[in-house]
């Protein structure tokens, strides 16, 4: 829809990019371009200091027209870029080291593909192509797209984003495409995964951004513009450029820390509408009717975020047994007390809760996203607070069940094993934690509970299987952290390749169930016996079962079977790392003049690196 | 506001150029940042910022101020 000017001057007052951008979505607002550079200009004075991004363009069409929208999301989203569009056409010469794409160092690239670069077959319609050779074809195209983005991806680091112009027409076949067999949308949809699967499998740090459904929330005819297509080779309406630019710049905000882990919910007017403790369980609107209807898709919405890999947790103001009694017996409540890691249903002060809450699951504020529908607690948090980033839930019910589709915190640019886990692993470290507290309340030492949990840790060394989370941990690692130094994956794939450089890297396993990849360790060394830690972290849920003594006194095997003498190492403080602030001294590095630490190997003797209560396997 | 007026803000935000730069003699050979694809970009906010449809066909004649003032004008006129 468009602005009309008293939107405008409302959208000019908004307090910050992120309202505004919500805005702009949830009420479906399209910006002219004059419009756009206004509200651009006015987030300018708002934020003095944004985040530079660098953003790279190959393209096979006009990309330059793309710039002015790329600049306004890239506002909406708190970034300015900075951009180097590749001439035009131009893709091959651009994926070398030396090429003018490389020199810009992107921090994102992206590909602005057209289908028949990539097939010549493609030129004429699929339907044309009998049966029998499509599949052929689809190979030949995801082959090429392959080797096409392989090249990039060993000339340049960074995130690579692809993207593949549909067509600008409907379907040749009509109305029947989707009954015919040899339907050109069945044919592109089976081709489109079998790329996301190579791509996934094969090359790191790329994303296949799907422009079909880009296109789905404006439609083709608002998508596109047939007459800038045929008179510059530019295909989008200024509605479709918003979109595409945005849905960029969503995945490079997506990067930049600090990361989101948690979404912290209240309950009354969030979760279900009413006051539970004014209204009663039978009371609340959460059902088949309108607002209850709404609640109920925000709900499945919330399991969907879960299902990207953040935590939820509660953070209500209402009488515990009420809430229980909700979560438990209420037909259409979807989150149930599995759902949360953590739950805070008390009167104290919503500040407390959420502090108390990063102290339970060991995570900084600043990974939290509080989302209340009250004035009061949204101001009151933003205030004491302003480290978590607050959404206030839209009064009207039928805007709440997508609030926070607009928050490119909320997007991912990989899934892992760990991800999909980490709830459940979350409730099995309660477990752990109430077995301590059962074990401490008989008299037992902390010795006899680790004892207790049989851990046994895998050590790998080199191993490029998990390699997106590796580089996960060193982005998301805040704490645990000697180093606090973030590689891409990229990065270490590099350094698992490079024989100076080993990156080792540990799961858990305990009798409550197994953690996944939680440590990594990056080494360097030379030739006359020394060695240095680059990097060693492990994430906050193993902190507290000297996991990280045993995982270092592994590294120290092997690094002495390699013929290192002497191991150095530093700790870089950071705002969050005190927890390692002690970790060397307690491995027994001794602190060198300039700062730094050392460990002479053959010296560790029976140091604190010995009788571990975990048993280690590998490398 | 004149259609000139608002015209003129509308090329001088679209080129990021001062609006004093902009008369309604100006010409798109006059002005350095008004190359092929700045042309695209005023064709664009015009049409948005006027509510026309412009034809395609018009983007090559409108190539002056003063053509894009008489298109506005005509075009009013019709509707």
């Amino acid at each position: 829809m468009r602005i009309t000017d008293a939107q405008l001057s409302k959208l000019l007052d908004m307090p910050s990019a992120q309202a505004l951008k919500s805005t702009l979505l949830s009420r479906h607002m399209i910006p002219s371009l004059n419009q756009a550079d206004q509200l651009q200009r006015r987030l300018g004075e708002l934020d003095a200091t944004p985040v530079v991004a660098r953003l790279g363009i190959v393209h096979t069409y006009t990309s330059e027209l793309l710039e002015p929208w790329l600049q306004f999301a890239a506002t909406l989203n708190g970034l300015t870029l900075e951009t180097y569009h590749a001439p035009y056409g131009v893709t091959l010469q651009e994926a070398t080291s030396t090429s003018g794409l490389a020199r810009h160092q992107p921090d994102i690239t992206l590909l602005m593909l057209r289908k028949e670069d990539l097939h010549p077959a493609l030129s004429l319609p699929i339907s044309t192509i009998p049966a029998a050779e499509r599949g052929e074809i689809a190979g030949e195209f995801c082959s090429a797209l392959v080797s096409l983005v392989t090249r990039f991806r060993n000339a340049i680091t960074g995130q690579i984003v692809i993207s593949l112009l549909p067509d600008l027409n409907a379907p040749g076949l009509g109305l029947y495409d989707s009954m015919a067999g040899q339907s050109e949308m069945r044919w592109w949809n089976e081709l489109k995964g079998a790329i996301a699967d190579a791509m996934r499998e094969h090359i790191n740090g790329v994303t296949l951004l799907d422009m079909e459904q880009l296109m789905l929330d404006s439609g083709r005819r608002h998508f596109f513009d047939h007459r800038l297509w045929y008179a510059s080779t530019f295909p989008f309406s200024p509605e479709g450029c918003f979109r595409f630019a945005l849905a960029c710049s969503d995945i490079a905000a997506s990067l930049y820390p600090p990361r989101a882990k948690v979404i912290a919910l209240d309950a009354d007017n969030t979760l279900w509408g009413g006051v539970l403790g004014e209204d009663g369980v039978d009371g609340i609107e959460l059902g088949p009717e309108y607002p209850g209807r709404a609640f109920i898709d925000f709900q499945k919405r919330l399991i969907s975020y879960q299902q990207r890999g953040f935590l939820l947790v509660l953070c209500s103001k209402n009488n515990p047994q009420d809430v229980d009694e909700v979560l438990r017996e209420h037909p259409h409540q979807l989150l149930r007390h599995e759902h949360f890691v953590a739950e805070r249903v008390n009167w104290l002060p919503k500040t407390d809760n959420l502090k108390s809450l990063a102290g339970e699951l060991n995570l900084g504020l600043d990974a939290f996203i509080f989302v209340d529908d009250s004035d009061h607690e949204c101001a009151a948090v933003r205030h004491s607070l302003p480290e978590v980033e607050v959404v206030q839930v839209p009064s009207r019910a039928n805007e709440i069940p997508f609030c926070l589709d607009s928050l490119a915190r909320l997007e991912i640019t990989s899934l892992t094993a760990e991800d999909l886990e980490k709830t459940a692993m979350y409730a099995r470290e309660k477990r752990r934690k109430s077995r301590l507290a059962e074990l401490t309340a008989e008299g037992g030492s902390v010795d006899d509970y680790l004892l207790s949990l049989e851990m046994c840790m895998t050590v790998r060394v080199d191993s490029a299987s998990h390699l997106p989370r590796l580089a996960q941990l060193t982005q998301k690692t805040n704490q645990f952290n000697l180093t606090t130094r973030r590689y891409t994956e990229q990065d270490i794939a590099r350094m698992i390749d490079d024989p100076g450089t080993s990156v080792y890297q540990f799961s858990l396993a305990d009798t409550f169930g197994d953690s996944g990849v939680v440590g990594l360790a990056i080494i360097t060394r030379d030739n006359q016996g020394r060695a240095d830690i680059d990097s060693f972290l492990m994430s906050c849920r193993v902190i507290g079962r000297s996991a990280e003594l045993a995982f270092l006194s592994r590294i120290i095997d092997c690094l002495e079977a390699e013929g290192v003498e002497t191991l150095t190492a530093r700790y870089i403080p950071t705002r969050k790392n005190a927890p390692v602030a002690n970790f060397l001294d307690d491995a027994g590095f001794e602190t060198m003049e300039n700062g730094d630490h050392r460990l002479e190997l053959e010296k560790r003797g029976d140091g604190p690196l010995r009788d571990l209560p975990i048993t280690i396997e590998g490398p | 506001m004149s259609d000139f007026k608002h015209l003129q803000e509308i090329i001088a935000a679209t080129l990021k150029i001062p609006a004093g730069n902009i008369t309604e003699s100006t010409l798109m050979e006059d002005i350095e940042e008004w190359d092929s694809l700045g042309h695209v970009h005023i064709m664009v906010a015009v049409e948005q910022a006027f509510d026309l449809y412009m034809d395609v066909d018009d983007f090559a004649e409108l190539t002056g101020v003063r053509a894009i003032l008489d298109y506005i004008d005509a075009e009013k006129g019709h509707a």
